[in-house]
C-alpha cells in the first residue's frame, strides 16, 4: 500500500473520493474534533477504497491488521428493534474489511443466560466485545475479566453507573424523556396528559419517564402527568391505553416512553378518529407509530438510530485497536431526532434496512431539511 | 447392587469374567447412553476449530454455571416426573425466593435469618403446589401454570421490576455462588442426594410405584400423595436454592432471570437423561447429564459463533440428533443385555 509509511511522517494533500484513499491522521483529527459522527462520516467516506484493498484487514490507508472478530452481546437477540443494530455492526465489519460480529445473548432478557454469553465470548477470544447493561451489577466481573484479556468492552443502547465499559453509544434515556417533556410544555400548556409505560421501574424505560415528568414540572408545572401501566406483551398495550383514555377522555395528550405503547396510541387515536384533537408522541420506528405520524395521528416519535448503536461499536472497537488504545472511544448519544410529519416520509417510504426495512438502496435526500431540536448546552 | 459410576469403562479390564460383570452391570445402567451421547457432544467440540478455546478450565467453568441451575431443579423435576407429576412453577421459584429474601432482608432482619425463611417460604410453593394437586385432584400441570403466573407477578410487585445487589457476602456468599465452583458441589450434592434417595430408599421405591401405578400403589399401602407433596416440596426447595445460589454468582437479584426457560431446560434434562415423562421411572444422575449435554451444546456452538438467529435452529437440530443417538444406543444396550 503505497505511503502508509511516510504518510505518518509528513502531513498529507486532502482526500478526495477519486483517489479512493483514506488518511489515517484525518480519521484521528476526526475523532478529536467531532468526535463519533464525524468519524462515522470519514469512514463511510472510505467506502469506495475498501473495495479496491486487495487484501481482508486492510481498508483504505490504515496498516494492515489482523481479522479481528468482535462479538455483540444482547439482551432480546429476536426482537426486531435490533435488527438495524445487527446490519450496522455487518457494514462496519465489511467497510474494515473484518468478519461479520457474532450477535449472541439472551432472547427473553435474561441476565444470567447474557453473563454466560459474555464469558463465553471471553473463552472464544474474541478481539472486542458490546454489550447493553441492562443490569448495573451482573456485568461488572465479566468487564473486569475481558479488559484484563486485553478485550474492549463497549457498552450500547443501555448503561448503568458503576461499570466498566470503555464508552457507551446509545440514548441518553433521562435526556430523551426530558426532550420529548419540553416538546409536551410547548404543545400542552394546562390539564391531563396519560403516558403510558410497558414496565415501570424497568431501567429501559423508567428514566424517560422521570425525564419527561422533570421537564414538565419546570416548563408547565399546571400538566398532571397519568401514568399508564400497559404491560410488556403488545397485544396488551392498546387494550390498556384504550382503558386508561376511556377513563380520562379529557386528557389534552396522550403518550408513551416505549416502542409498543407509542404504536398503541397511534392505533387508538386512529381507530377512535381523535386525530387532530388530542397531542400524541412517542418513541421508537414500529410500523403502525410511522403510520401514525404520517396520518397524524401521532406528533412524533422519537428515533434513537438502532443502526448506529451497531455500526459505531465496531468502528470504535476498530480504532481502539488498531492504535492500541491511543483513539479512545467517544460517548455518543444516537438517539435525538424527532420524526414528525415534516422528516417522516423516508421513514414511511423507503423501506431501508438502516431502519429494519429490507431495501439497500440509497434513499434520496429531502429537497430541505427541517429544524432540528435547538441546541441547549454551550461547549 | 449396580455399579454406580459408569467412568470407570475407560479401565481396561483384566479378565474376560470381569469385562462380562462389569460391563453387563455397565449396560443395565440406563444413565450409559446419555453419558456417551454427552462424551460425543464434548469430543466434537474439541475437535472443532474453537478445540483450544473449549478446553480450558475457564470455559468448564462457563459450562458449570449453564448447567448448574438446570442440575438442580432437574433433580426435583426428575422425581416429579417420576412420580407422574410436573412442576412448571419452578422457573419462576427461581426468580422469585431472592426477592423474598430482599423483603425478609429490607425490613431489617439480618441475612442469614433471611436466608432461612426465603429458605422456608420456597418450601411452602412446593407445599401448596402439592396440596391442590393432592387435596383437589387438580392436573400438576394447572396447578403449577397458576403458580407460575402468580409467582412471576409477585416478583414484579416485590421486585418493582429492578434489580438489586445481593446482599449476601463473605463466607456465606461464598458458599452460596459466591466462590467460583461453589455452584457446581450444590449441584453434585443436590443429584448424589436425590439418586440415593430414589435408589436405596423406600421414598424412591414409592415414587416410581406411585408414577407408575397410582393405583395399585394406593392399595398396597403406600401413601401416595404423602410421597408426591414431598416431592413437590423438594423440587421448590432446589428451585429456590438454585435461585438464590445462581444468582449470587451472577452479583445480581434479577426480575428478569429465570421464568419458563429456566423451568424448560431443567425439565427437558431431566427428560433428556432417561426419565419417562410419564412417570414410573427415571434416573437424577441421568438428569445432570442431560443437563451438561445441554449445557455443552449451548456453549459449545456459542463459543463457535453461531448467529442468535441460527442459534435455536442450530439446537434443536443438535438435540433430536443427540437424543437419536441415545435411543440407538439405548437399543444396542438392551439387545446385548438379552
Amino acid at each position: 500500500m503505497a505511503g502508509s509509511i511516510a504518510g505518518q511522517e509528513f502531513p498529507t494533500t486532502p482526500t478526495t473520493a477519486e483517489g479512493g484513499h483514506f488518511e489515517r491522521r484525518s480519521v484521528l483529527r476526526a475523532l478529536g474534533i467531532g468526535g463519533g459522527a464525524a468519524l462515522a462520516a470519514s469512514a463511510l467516506a472510505a467506502c469506495s477504497s475498501s473495495r479496491t484493498s486487495n487484501s481482508t484487514g486492510t481498508i483504505g490507508d490504515f496498516p494492515k491488521t489482523s481479522g479481528w472478530k468482535f462479538a455483540f452481546v444482547n439482551h432480546v437477540t429476536t426482537n426486531s428493534f435490533f435488527a438495524p443494530t445487527q446490519s450496522g455492526m455487518k457494514d462496519a465489519a465489511a467497510l474494515l474489511g473484518l468478519p461479520a460480529p457474532t450477535w449472541t445473548g439472551s432472547e427473553n432478557g435474561v441476565v444470567s443466560e447474557m453473563v454466560n454469553a459474555f464469558q463465553t465470548a471471553i473463552a472464544a477470544k474474541v478481539d472486542g466485545i458490546a454489550i447493553p447493561l441492562t443490569d448495573s451489577n451482573a456485568f461488572i466481573a465479566p468487564t473486569k475479566q475481558a479488559l484484563e484479556a486485553g478485550i474492549p468492552v463497549i457498552a450500547y443502547n443501555a448503561n448503568a453507573s458503576g461499570n466498566y465499559g470503555l464508552t457507551y453509544v446509545g440514548q441518553d434515556l433521562y435526556q430523551s424523556g426530558y426532550q420529548m417533556g419540553l416538546k409536551i410544555a410547548s404543545e400542552v400548556a394546562s390539564g391531563d396528559v396519560l403516558v403510558g409505560i410497558s414496565q415501570p421501574g424497568s431501567l429501559n424505560v423508567q428514566p424517560r419517564l422521570d425525564g419527561i415528568k422533570a421537564a414538565l414540572k419546570a416548563q408547565a408545572p399546571s400538566v398532571t402527568v397519568h401514568t399508564v401501566d400497559t404491560g410488556a406483551a403488545q397485544s396488551g398495550e392498546l387494550s390498556a391505553m384504550e382503558s386508561a383514555y376511556q377513563g380520562l377522555k379529557s386528557a389534552k395528550g396522550i403518550y408513551a416512553v416505549d416502542a409498543g405503547s407509542t404504536a398503541a396510541i397511534a392505533q387508538m387515536i386512529t381507530k377512535y378518529g381523535i386525530s387532530g384533537q388530542v397531542h400524541a408522541g412517542g418513541f421508537d420506528l414500529l410500523e403502525d407509530t410511522i403510520t401514525g405520524v404520517k396520518s397524524g395521528a401521532l406528533d412524533f416519535t422519537i428515533d434513537q438510530s438502532a443502526y448506529l448503536q451497531g455500526f459505531l461499536p465496531v468502528l470504535y472497537m476498530f480504532m481502539y485497536r488498531m492504535t492500541g488504545s491511543l483513539v479512545f472511544p467517544p460517548a455518543t448519544d444516537t438517539g435525538l431526532t424527532f420524526v414528525t410529519s415534516s422528516n417522516v416520509s423516508p421513514y414511511a417510504s423507503a423501506n431501508s434496512w438502516i431502519e429494519g426495512g429490507t431495501s439497500r438502496a440509497v434513499v434520496p435526500m429531502p429537497s430541505s431539511i427541517g429544524l432540528p431540536a435547538p441546541s441547549t448546552v454551550q461547549s | 447392587m449396580a455399579q454406580q459410576t459408569p467412568q470407570l469403562t475407560r479401565r481396561e479390564p483384566e479378565t474376560t469374567a470381569a469385562r462380562r460383570g462389569i460391563g453387563r452391570a455397565l449396560l443395565r445402567r440406563r444413565e450409559l447412553s446419555i453419558l456417551l451421547v454427552t462424551i460425543a457432544a464434548f469430543a466434537y467440540f474439541s475437535a472443532g476449530s474453537h478445540g483450544a478455546d473449549f478446553n480450558t478450565t475457564n470455559n468448564y467453568h462457563i459450562i458449570m454455571q449453564y448447567f448448574g441451575p438446570w442440575a438442580m431443579i432437574a433433580a426435583g423435576e426428575a422425581l416429579l416426573l417420576i412420580c407422574g407429576e410436573i412442576d412448571l412453577s419452578a422457573g419462576f421459584t427461581y426468580t422469585f425466593v431472592p426477592f423474598v429474601l430482599m423483603s425478609f432482608y429490607n425490613q431489617g432482619l439480618d441475612v442469614p435469618l433471611s436466608l432461612v425463611l426465603a429458605i422456608l417460604v420456597s418450601m411452602g410453593i412446593g407445599l401448596v403446589n402439592g396440596l391442590i394437586r393432592t387435596v383437589f385432584n387438580l392436573s400438576s400441570f394447572i396447578t403449577t401454570l397458576g403458580m407460575g403466573f402468580f409467582l412471576e407477578g409477585m416478583t414484579y410487585i416485590q421486585s418493582n421490576a429492578e434489580p438489586v445487589n445481593p446482599p449476601i457476602t463473605g463466607t456465606l456468599g461464598n458458599v452460596l455462588g459466591g466462590w467460583r465452583w461453589s455452584e457446581l458441589v450444590w449441584a453434585l450434592l443436590i443429584v448424589a442426594l436425590m439418586q440415593v434417595a430414589l435408589s436405596y430408599t423406600k421414598y424412591g421405591v414409592y415414587a416410581q410405584a406411585a408414577g407408575g401405578n397410582p393405583l395399585s400403589a394406593a392399595e398396597s399401602g403406600i401413601k401416595v400423595n404423602r410421597v408426591k407433596i414431598a416431592t413437590f416440596v423438594l423440587t421448590s426447595l432446589f428451585a429456590g436454592l438454585a435461585g438464590i445460589v445462581d444468582q449470587v454468582r451472577v452479583g445480581s437479584f434479577d426480575p428478569t432471570s429465570g421464568g419458563s426457560p429456566m423451568m424448560f431446560m431443567a425439565v427437558s434434562a431431566a427428560v433428556i437423561g432417561g426419565t419417562a415423562l410419564l412417570g414410573g421411572s427415571g434416573t437424577v444422575v441421568g438428569a445432570l447429564f442431560g443437563a451438561v449435554l445441554l449445557a455443552i451444546i449451548q456453549n459449545g456452538f456459542t463459543l463457535t459463533g453461531v448467529n442468535a438467529y441460527a442459534f435455536d435452529v442450530v439446537i434443536g437440530v443438535a438435540v433430536v440428533a443427540a437424543m437419536l443417538l441415545n435411543v440407538y444406543i439405548s437399543s444396542l444396550r438392551r439387545k446385548y443385555l438379552r
